[in-house]
């Protein structure tokens, strides 16, 4: 596996934001691998497989049928195996409530979904490019929601 | 314990028998007094006739015995016997008349002896008479000394008698010092008899007057009681524990739909009415009463004759009285509207929880699937004005622009709408909160639209008040946004933010508040400002007063504005005037 490319996955049952997302990466020159899933049970079948790599980062939609953004990443973060694995909430809603409750059960940012494709590049390729390793131990609620 | 008019009345009538006893008593002896002192005046009146009678006898005697001397005619001696016998006679008498005198007993005895003596003198004479015919010596002696006898009997006698005067003098001193004062005791005792009389009268009768006043009192208040148990649909009821009886009040009867004292006022008799779910209940609450005295708030259904049910509640306390009797008083209440009310109000609750769900299941669709399709038509725009830019002509491209500000018109009524539904929210948390602090957030919120108009905020300090903070920077944001929006073209927005604690009864729109004060801000700019008569219109719902073309905006700002001031139990008041601004009071109440 070449090193420089970054293992991205991307869980949302909504066929345009993928689309959106797939097409944002190519315009982004990010050397990326992107996975994606349609919705809550074919990303955590793929992820508890052992023979699958690690994504570096995962883009998660809360609003998914048969499993939600929100039970997906409660039983990511109660295994260890995911713990270097950052994960973007990516929603469409920003309600206090879905922010609350993600923040506290351990997702690294919240992505509202933008409504402007550039917009959408420049949040992506900030998320990507920020070091999550290392931004973890100054995470607080107020940049939780990232703005831009 | 007696009553002091009571207490009163025994005090007379004890003191008045007292002085009628002592008034009886004391007459009794006084007759006594009066009817010993006539018989010693009769006794003394006997003793009188009685001297004067041996006085008489012994002259008859004298007679007889002269007449005899002269004539020696026996015919002379009746009288004389005669007159002796009645003499012994007299003087046995006068011994009895002067029992109880000593001095009068002395003297008596010298003249029963002169009298002996003179008998004697008598006696010899006829001795004489019977030896010689003619007076001798010895019968002219005698003769003489009888006349001498005779004197000292008389003397004897008027010496008794002058005793017998004196005595009698003396006796009468002696009574009538004694019964001198009787009178005027008597007529003194008698008006303090009077008196007390009259003051026992003067007494019954007040207390009489007082009695009459209390009863037409407690006959009044009985009849406003039972008026009043009608009105409140209330009744009472009294339970005599020893005798084990009930007295119901009228109302009472009524209250299980029947006529007062239809029935025999038993619990048996009650139990009837109670519907057969409570009746194991109550009954055993009763029980609970008669070992305790009292009845707790107890709550139970009637069931009248006619099917109707109704809702009761009764509650009693034992009341031990002073007589000793024990009695339990105790209230039953119609609480059929007070439960039908709870009812409707619950029932109303249970609806509002459904409308608010109804609403909060809105606010999802709003914000998630609402903006979902926006977001992706919005995007798509994009990339086609990106992507296909060159393949577009360019009347296409001025309607991709008319179809980008429509859309993002369409985001703005969708965020605004959902802002002010979410200022219903229940959660309503009122926090001590700087209002300096807000009213910065608020402003780091605005910095784009401020720089860009190159506005100037000038505040006061604020003070810290009790607030839904987010909801109070939402009401900041909003006017001042507004402000901005709102300026003219060429001139630099300006907005002052002033502060002041103001008497609620000083200013119109708070003037009923329950609040006595309230604080006052107040954001003044110097925009377009507007026609005073649109100072309230401005505040409802999807109200504009300019076209979208010439300001952007969705009518629902300054609503949620007055929401957000209404949450807080404040007012809002605009105030304008075209082309020299508007002027924005905010009255929040708040306690001293």
């Amino acid at each position: 596996m070449n090193s420089d490319y970054i293992n991205l996955a991307l869980a949302d049952d909504d066929e345009d934001d993928r689309l959106f997302f797939t097409e944002a990466f190519e315009e982004l020159k990010v050397r990326s691998n992107v996975s994606l899933f349609k919705d809550g049970i074919e990303l955590m079948n793929y992820l508890d497989d052992s023979n699958n790599a690690i994504p570096n980062l995962l883009f998660l939609d809360l609003n998914m049928p048969k499993k939600s953004g929100l039970e997906c990443l409660k039983e990511i973060k109660a295994s260890q195996r995911f713990k270097d694995m950052a994960i973007a909430i990516y929603s469409t809603s920003a309600s206090e409530e879905d922010i609350e409750n993600t923040f506290v059960i351990g997702a690294n940012v919240y992505i509202k979904k933008p409504n402007d494709f550039e917009k959408l590049k420049k949040v992506l390729s900030e998320v990507v490019t920020t070091n999550w390793q290392y931004h973890t131990s100054g995470l607080n609620k107020e940049n939780f929601l990232l703005r831009l | 314990m007696p009553t002091p008019s009571s207490r009163y009345l025994r005090t007379a009538f004890v003191a008045g028998l007292f002085v009628i006893l002592c008034i009886g008593g004391y007459t009794y002896q006084h007759i006594n007094e009066l009817s010993k002192a006539s018989k010693v005046v009769k006794d003394n009146y006997s003793l009188r006739s009685e001297l004067e009678l041996v006085i008489s006898n012994l002259k008859d005697a004298e007679i007889g015995h002269r007449g005899y001397l002269l004539t020696h005619d026996s015919l002379f001696l009746a009288p004389y016997e005669e007159s002796l016998q009645k003499i012994s006679n007299n003087l046995v008498n006068l011994d009895t008349l002067i029992v109880p005198n000593s001095e009068q007993v002395d003297k008596l005895k010298d003249l029963n002896n002169d009298i002996q003596k003179r008998f004697k003198n008598f006696s010899n004479s006829f001795a004489r008479v019977k030896d010689s015919e003619v007076l001798t010596k010895d019968l002219l002696y005698l003769l003489h000394e009888g006349e001498i006898q005779m004197d000292t009997i008389r003397s004897d006698i008027s010496e008794m008698l002058d005793l017998e005067q004196r005595l009698l003098v003396q006796n009468q001193e002696i009574s009538q010092g004694k019964i001198g004062l009787t009178p005027l005791l008597f007529y003194g005792l008698l008006i303090l008899t009077l008196v007390i009389l009259l003051l026992a009268y003067i007494k019954m009768t007040t207390d009489l007057k007082a009695l009459k006043e209390s009863n037409t009192e407690l006959e009044i208040s009985e009849k406003l009681t039972k008026q009043s148990e009608i009105v409140s649909n209330t009744s009472t009821w009294v339970w005599y524990m020893e005798e084990n009886e009930f007295e119901f009040s009228d109302n009472l009867y009524r209250l299980l739909g029947e006529e007062p004292h239809s029935f025999e006022p038993t619990l048996i008799n009650f139990y009837k009415f109670v519907h057969e779910e409570d009746l194991t209940n109550l009954g055993h609450r009763v029980n609970l009463m008669m070992k305790e005295g009292e009845l707790p708030f107890t709550s139970f259904r009637v069931v009248h004759k006619d099917g109707t049910i109704k809702h009761l509640k009764a509650y009693s306390k034992l009341m031990d009285e002073t007589d000793g009797e024990k009695k339990i008083f105790g209230v039953t209440v119609d609480a059929t509207n007070e439960v039908e009310n709870y009812r409707i109000i619950e029932q109303r609750n249970q609806e509002l929880e459904r409308t608010n769900k109804e609403l909060s299941a809105f606010n999802y669709v709003a914000s998630h699937d609402l903006q979902e399709p926006l977001r992706k038509i919005q995007t798509f725009m994009s990339r086609l004005e990106a992507k296909e830019k060159d393949h577009i002509s360019e009347s296409g491209q001025i309607y991709i622009q008319r179809m980008k500000s429509a859309s993002a018109r369409m985001r703005m009524l969708i965020e605004d709408l959902l802002q002010y539904s979410r200022t219903n929210t229940s959660e309503k948390e009122y926090l001590k909160t700087n209002m300096n602090l807000l009213l910065e957030h608020a402003k780091t919120e605005l910095i784009d639209s401020i720089e860009e108009k190159r506005a100037k905020i000038i505040c006061d300090d604020l003070p810290t008040m009790e607030v839904i903070s987010f909801q109070i920077q939402q009401l900041f944001i909003n006017i001042i946004s507004n402000s901005l929006k709102y300026s003219k073209e060429d001139v630099p927005p300006v907005i002052e933010i002033t502060h002041e604690e103001v008497l609620s009864r000083d200013v119109k729109q708070i003037k009923n508040s329950l609040y006595k004060y309230h604080h006052k801000i107040t954001f003044k700019d110097n925009g377009i400002g507007f026609e005073q008569p649109y100072a309230e219109k401005i505040f409802l719902l999807f109200n504009r007063l300019h076209g979208k073309s010439e300001y952007s905006g969705t009518g629902i700002g300054l609503a949620i504005c007055k929401k957000i001031v209404e949450n807080h139990k404040g007012v809002i008041v605009a105030e304008g005037e075209p082309n020299k601004g508007a002027t924005f009071n905010i009255y929040l109440p708040f306690l001293k």
